[in-house]
């Protein structure tokens, strides 16, 4: 999409902005990040995508009222959307696939929960608590799911087969016929230059920045771990 | 039954009319240019390089939903594992490496990748956008220098990848801070010719595929779960055939289905998500566990009187396969076995069901299917505790694929 050339446009937001939480500088930011041309395109009011929408089956949800809400733009209402209701979306884009305007109700969501989460607003810690474990892996080795994480204490409403996955799990890996998955504390086998070179990756994006200041206590482990592995590398080279 | 065209006798809720009026309307009247044409432009200034799908990759061309043509690589293939099924679905990855080896086609599985980190982002929004273009970048410049072609395993990295894509085709100014970022972990930024999933893949080979078939299916009644960050993430991008439902719905998964000789059933909500979620997975596990249940098993078993549910992706078969067991409490007793194309492909080619295709990590019961397809399990299953106290013993681990040397990145 081509853009107008005074259209400001953002590729991601500021670490050091996380507090800043006034209504229009956030509109602002959802607003001139660079994928809002791509998502949004004007409404109809058709409702289309609620009428598809799993989410609004089962919560207080509606993607034609978050579109609706951020083309108004009342400020203190897509402010009282971000800490709580634009949570409820399941992201799996069937809006998207069905607006006659080609918008796209999942992608600014996306854009919304972003700035909810680097500008650090209050339902985003509690929100985020029960992402600590997937946090970590992502963080430190760029896996979002291990083998080790699928035990019974976290999820006992899978079924009694859940314990089996979880016991005697180095020797199962062992017996899964391909030598990259054969560990446990990672999905496959991680070389660390690659985890090196992701640690620059979340360095040079603000990523490291945004969990100092959003999640300290998980920030201190994930520090720990990429000063270990850079230690390891470096002294490797 | 079978679904080359819709069952007339399954039209509950109107879906087929939906997509033709509104979705595949819309997106043919206001087509997007071609990202591709795009990315030969950038490549001719020299703005980026593109990884090529050459000879050697033994491309077969199919068509998409605009028409357009796509080109399938079949060979020396760079697996771009998913995080989801390495976990937790590991019959997965190791029935696409299966077949890979008993079709004698080149690949390589390496150390040095990471994932799309997409599922996080998703879910947390704890990432941005230069994050993730620069993730999929640095792994496909990874791809790029060892020679082989990205072939995508996961639903939601095939998605985010074309997203990436995209976007930093039509992007200077996130094309530079990618430049700037790969510069400093000594990469440089490449875009392939296509994004590719495993699905296309099994498709466009799915009738040497089926040629392996040992056992008959065709008493199986299966019923397709499209994945929805396969086909409703950049959807122009999705291949269709008019054979597989007259062309109104994505081919991939229900052609090699077909192929195999199994039913295809069809369903009212073949539409729907998973229930997945991404965050509602692990924080809002109400709703996946209801979604799941009540409008796709439910539904697939009621109306479709299936045997299996067939997946293209990691967060659907997760949620579809784990969700089953709590339903019990207000009586849903479906305890329907839900796995991946590949791996049903896999088993009715003679796999071994607990050494290759791993479905003991499955939770909804499968034995019933196994028994149905003809497949002796129990065999199977004796050799695996066998073989398990063999490594307890020492034994060094049999492999589908031995790696190269790992070579420093």
């Amino acid at each position: 999409m081509s853009h107008d050339k005074d259209t400001v446009t953002h590729l991601r937001l500021n670490p050091d902005d996380v507090g800043q939480q006034d209504a229009q500088s956030l509109l602002d930011a959802i607003q001139s990040d660079l994928r809002y041309e791509e998502v949004i395109h004007g409404c109809l009011n058709c409702g289309v995508c609620s009428g598809s929408c799993p989410s609004h089956r089962f919560f207080d949800y509606s993607p034609r009222i978050v579109v609706q809400t951020v083309l108004s733009g009342d400020a203190e209402a897509v402010k009282g959307m971000m800490d709580e209701y634009i949570w409820a979306c399941a992201q799996c884009y069937t809006c998207a696939m069905r607006c006659p305007f080609h918008n796209s109700p999942g992608g600014l969501v996306m854009i919304m929960r972003e700035v909810a989460v680097w500008r650090g607003m209050e339902a985003v810690h509690r929100l985020l608590k029960p992402y600590g474990r997937v946090l970590l892996k992502v963080l430190s080795i760029g896996n979002q799911l291990t083998p080790d994480m699928i035990q019974p204490d976290f999820f006992p409403d899978w079924g009694p087969k859940i314990p089996w996955s979880s016991t005697d799990l180095a020797i199962k890996r062992k017996a899964i016929p391909v030598y990259t998955l054969q560990v446990t504390t990672s999905a496959w086998r991680v070389s660390p230059e690659t985890s090196y070179e992701l640690y620059s990756i979340y360095e040079e994006t603000g990523v490291f920045r945004l969990i100092e200041e959003i999640d300290p206590n998980l920030y201190e482990v994930v520090a720990d771990m990429v000063e270990d592995l850079r230690d390891m590398v470096e002294s490797a080279r | 039954m079978a679904s080359n065209t819709i069952d007339s006798s399954i039209k509950t809720t109107g879906w087929e009319f939906v997509t033709k009026t509104v979705d595949k309307r819309a997106l043919i009247k206001n087509q997007k240019p071609d990202p591709r044409e795009e990315l030969a432009e950038l490549e001719a200034q020299g703005e980026v390089k593109v990884i090529h799908i050459t000879e050697e990759n033994q491309p077969i061309t199919v068509e998409t939903l605009l028409g357009r043509t796509k080109r399938i690589p079949t060979n020396k293939l760079w697996h771009h594992k998913s995080c989801g099924q390495c976990g937790n679905i590991p019959g997965y990855p190791t029935s696409i490496m299966w077949f890979m080896n008993k079709l004698g086609l080149e690949y390589l599985d390496e150390t040095h990748q990471t994932s799309c980190t997409a599922w996080n982002y998703h879910g947390s929004g704890t990432s941005n956008l230069v994050a993730l273009a620069s993730v999929a970048v640095r792994n496909w410049h990874r791809a790029y220098e060892t020679g082989y072609f990205p072939l995508i395993h996961c639903g939601t990295s095939f998605g985010n990848y074309k997203e990436m894509r995209n976007l930093l085709i039509e992007h200077k100014d996130l094309r530079d801070e990618v430049r700037r970022i790969m510069h400093k972990v000594g990469r440089e930024l490449v875009i392939p010719e296509e994004i590719v999933h495993y699905s296309e893949w099994l498709h466009v080979l799915r009738d040497r595929v089926a040629a392996m078939r040992v056992y008959d299916v065709s008493n199986i009644v299966t019923t397709v779960h499209p994945a929805c960050h396969v086909w409703k993430l950049v959807p122009e991008d999705v291949i269709y055939d008019p054979a597989v439902y007259g062309g109104e719905r994505p081919a991939p998964t229900t052609a090699i289905l077909l192929e195999l000789g199994a039913q295809v059933a069809d369903y009212s909500t073949w539409y729907d998500c998973c229930g997945f979620g991404f965050r509602h997975i692990l924080t809002e596990r109400e709703f996946s566990r209801s979604f799941s249940l009540e409008r796709k098993i439910k539904v697939m078993v009621e109306e479709a009187h299936s045997d299996v549910a067939i997946t293209q992706d990691t967060g659907c078969t997760t949620t579809l396969d784990k969700n089953q067991w709590i339903g019990k409490a207000h009586g849903y007793n479906y305890d329907l076995p839900v796995i991946a194309d590949v791996q049903f492909a896999a088993l009715a080619a003679g796999a071994d069901p607990y050494k290759v295709v791993q479905i003991q990590w499955h939770t909804s019961g499968w034995q019933k299917l196994l028994d149905k397809m003809g497949i002796d399990w129990r065999a199977s299953k004796d050799a695996y505790e066998a073989y398990l106290e063999e490594l307890r013993a020492g034994k060094e681990p049999d492999q589908l694929y031995i790696p190269p040397v790992e070579q420093p990145v």
